[in-house]
């Protein structure tokens, strides 16, 4: 794993979060390749953090009903919102219900530092408003196939953290893992990548990590 | 039609629109609008309801805009009076607070030319305003807010539709083109009422529009319902 | 033909609510019945009423901590006139702080030709409570409704609690999905009591909070005995 989750590396968005409101960090990336997944990590490995979750579900309630059974937060830091058939323009053309959404929690929860917001799942185009996220995190499988990063796209190309997931699958779908991060790191020209299966580190520690050290990056800058 | 006001009937306006269908999703999840054909009769049923109600409220809150009045709450208690639907208050107002957040981002030159003081005053009063309230403050002319109003209550719907039904998005613009005429007289009715004192405002209901809204709302905390409102 | 009814409930020394005033004007009867607790009055349209041309206006007043149930006997038809002419009847309750008034007329029949226009005003005062009923049919069995206009204002301390007015007999609007959903019969009931039940809703009703205290039940159905079983699915949802 070429990924050191300590380095500063430069971020080309930087956008400090305005002082005062919570850190917003955007979890995107096509359908099924483990968001949902990623966050119930991310939220247990940062339970220590006063932090709140938005879902963006296309068909269902899915991803929060998941997160409130999971019973990795309480239900009152979870906010739902309906995206009109349209999820990448509820994070990105439009980002209303989400910012309705962020600023229900940060009422809501006076100290929260974190809000994490899951996009519907979507195409590799969609990403993230600089409006609504500060940092955007977009999460691919192996089980697409490994070509997945060398097609690109703004997500794989742009995102602020690129995790490629389900690596414990890899064997079993013929997907080069060698092939995936080198495709990756070259149309990212420096941005970091996550290999993980959720399945081997249910914990998402390099993704964890990464998200302290953005957290970190707030309190201190 | 100033510039703000196009901007305002814009769907790409990032006011939130997108989320609200505006009754479709029920109504179709109903099986009362099916397919293109059934679209004109709701588009222009809601348009001669919540359509004449919103540009009525739109246009006096346009009159109050132009002329410094600040009468932002009792006009905000008059709509409400006539919004007996909860479900309908929450769409509208949650439309009215992105609207009047996308607006503060356009520094709307008010009357008096000072940025954004229509909307600062109407926001003291009101923090969560009604969505045809803040049209006609931001918009300050009562027959251009009365139009975006009356148009918003149709277009919204009609895109929801190609969204969610799959309808052909040229017959469904067609449907909506085909509304120009009530669209016009229902501006202008609005915009002669506009001075009225707010208690004299039209009234219209709209029950089954209510009771869809109410429906969905409930279908909302129960299942699975992709629009807000 | 013009009729002014007028009716004026009091509480006396006693606790007892008393009739102190009841003048009726034909077509518009009012019948005083005896009962230990709420004054309890029948309101009897007696002619075939209103005719087109007829003008009846019932107004009544509540004293302080007074109650008062008004029942309609039989249903209201609106008829045509001889030549056409609209009819109009409205009912304008004033409630004094502490009064409480049911008003619970029969439904109202649209017929064929009718031209009517209802309205119903409603001040309260304090911490008065009105629980208002209306049911509209349109038109007798296998008829198209002629056209009715309600309006229904209702408010506390001169500030606004409901304002609605309802056009019948628009065909396209009455079919309209946004209007009457092609349903014969609207029954709805406004419980102005500063309630703030949470929202319920079924097949074809709702129970809704008003903005400023309140709560309107709503049913559409084909029928009335279906609209009125619906309105009580409402009215118990209400809690
Ligand atoms: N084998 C394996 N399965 C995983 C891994 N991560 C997630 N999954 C499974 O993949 C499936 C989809 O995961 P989700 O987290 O729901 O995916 P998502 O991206 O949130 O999906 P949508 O929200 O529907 O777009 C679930 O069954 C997960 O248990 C992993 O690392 N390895
Ligand atoms: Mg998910």
């Amino acid at each position: 794993m070429s990924f050191d989750p300590t380095a500063a590396e430069p971020d080309r968005h930087a956008a400090p979060p305005a002082a005062g409101r919570p850190l917003r960090i955007g979890v995107g990336g096509p359908v099924g390749s483990g968001k949902t997944a990623l966050v119930a990590a991310l939220c247990r490995a940062l339970a220590d953090l006063e932090l709140a979750v938005v879902t963006n579900d296309i068909y269902t309630t899915e991803d929060a009903e998941f997160l409130r059974r999971a019973g990795v937060l309480d239900p009152a830091r979870i906010e739902a919102v309906q995206t009109g058939c349209c999820p990448h323009t509820a994070i990105r053309d439009d980002i209303t219900a989400n910012l309705d959404a962020v600023e229900a929690l940060a009422e809501r929860f006076p100290a929260l530092r974190l809000v994490i917001i899951e996009s519907g799942g979507d195409n590799l185009t969609a990403v993230f408003s600089r409006g609504l996220v500060d940092h955007q995190i977009f999460v691919v499988d192996v089980a697409g196939g490994d070509k997945v990063p060398r097609k690109g796209g703004p997500g794989v190309t742009t995102a602020d953290l690129l995790v490629i997931n389900k690596t414990d699958l890899a064997p079993l779908v013929g997907a080069d893992l060698d092939v995936m991060s080198g495709d990756a790191h070259r149309v990212r020209g420096g941005l970091p990548v996550v290999l993980q299966s959720l399945v081997d580190t249910p914990g998402a520690p390099a993704v964890a990590e990464w998200v302290r050290a953005r957290l970190a990056a707030v309190t201190t800058g | 039609m100033s510039v703000l006001a196009l901007m305002l009937a814009d769907s790409r306006f990032p006011g939130g629109g997108h989320a609200h269908s505006g009754g479709l999703e029920e109504a179709a999840a109903r099986g009362l609008v099916r397919t293109e054909a059934d679209l004109p009769a709701f588009l222009s049923g809601r348009l001669r309801t919540a359509g004449v109600l919103a540009a009525v409220f739109a246009a006096a809150a346009a009159h109050s805009a132009a002329g410094r009045v600040d009468n932002w709450s009792t006009l905000d208690e008059e709509l409400d009076a006539r919004t007996p639907s909860s479900a309908q208050r929450s769409a509208s107002r949650a439309q009215g607070r992105a609207t009047a957040r996308a607006a503060a981002a356009m520094a709307v030159p008010s009357v008096d030319n000072v940025c954004g003081s229509t909307l600062r005053v109407l926001l003291a009063a009101t923090p969560r305003p009604h969505h045809a309230i803040v049209l006609g403050a931001v918009i300050a002319s009562p027959p251009d807010a009365a139009l975006v109003a009356a148009y918003l209550s149709v277009s919204g719907p009609a895109s929801a539709s190609v969204r969610l039904l799959g309808l052909d998005p040229l017959r469904v613009n067609g449907s909506l083109a085909a509304l120009e005429p009530l669209l016009r007289s229902v501006a202008a009715d609005a915009a002669a009422s506009a001075a009225l004192d707010p208690a004299a405002l039209p009234a219209p209901g709209a029950p089954a529009l209510d009771l869809l809204a109410e429906e969905h709302d409930r279908h909302h905390r129960e299942e699975v319902r992709l629009f807000a409102s | 033909m013009r009729a002014r009814a007028h009716l004026r409930v009091e509480r006396d020394g006693a606790g007892r609510h008393v009739v102190r005033e009841l003048r009726s004007a034909a077509p518009l009867t009012l019948l005083p019945a005896r009962t230990n607790g709420t004054a309890l009055v029948h309101l009897v349209s007696s002619a075939a009423t209103p005719l087109g041309g007829d003008d009846l206006a019932l107004t009544v007043e509540v004293g302080p901590h007074a109650e008062l149930t008004l029942v309609g006997v039989a249903a209201t038809v609106a008829l045509p006139g001889p030549h056409g002419a609209p009819s109009r009847s409205s009912v304008r309750l004033t409630l004094a702080p502490g009064a409480s008034v049911a008003y619970l007329p029969e439904p109202t029949v649209v017929t064929g030709r009718a031209c009517h226009e209802s309205v119903l005003v409603a001040e309260l005062a304090g911490n008065a409570t009105l629980r208002a009923r209306e049911v509209l049919v349109l038109g007798r069995v296998g008829e198209r409704p002629g056209t009715l206009t309600t309006a229904v204002t209702a408010s506390r301390d001169a500030r606004p609690l409901v304002r609605q007015h309802l056009r019948v007999g628009d065909r396209e609007l009455d079919a309209s999905v946004a209007s009457l959903a092609g349903k014969r019969v609207l029954a709805t009931e406004l419980y102005l009591d500063g309630s703030t039940p949470a929202a319920a809703s079924g097949e074809w009703w709702s129970c809704t909070p008003l903005a400023a205290g309140g709560t309107l039940t709503t049913a559409l159905a084909d029928d009335a005995v279906t609209a009125v079983r619906r309105l009580g699915l409402a009215a118990a949802a209400r809690g």
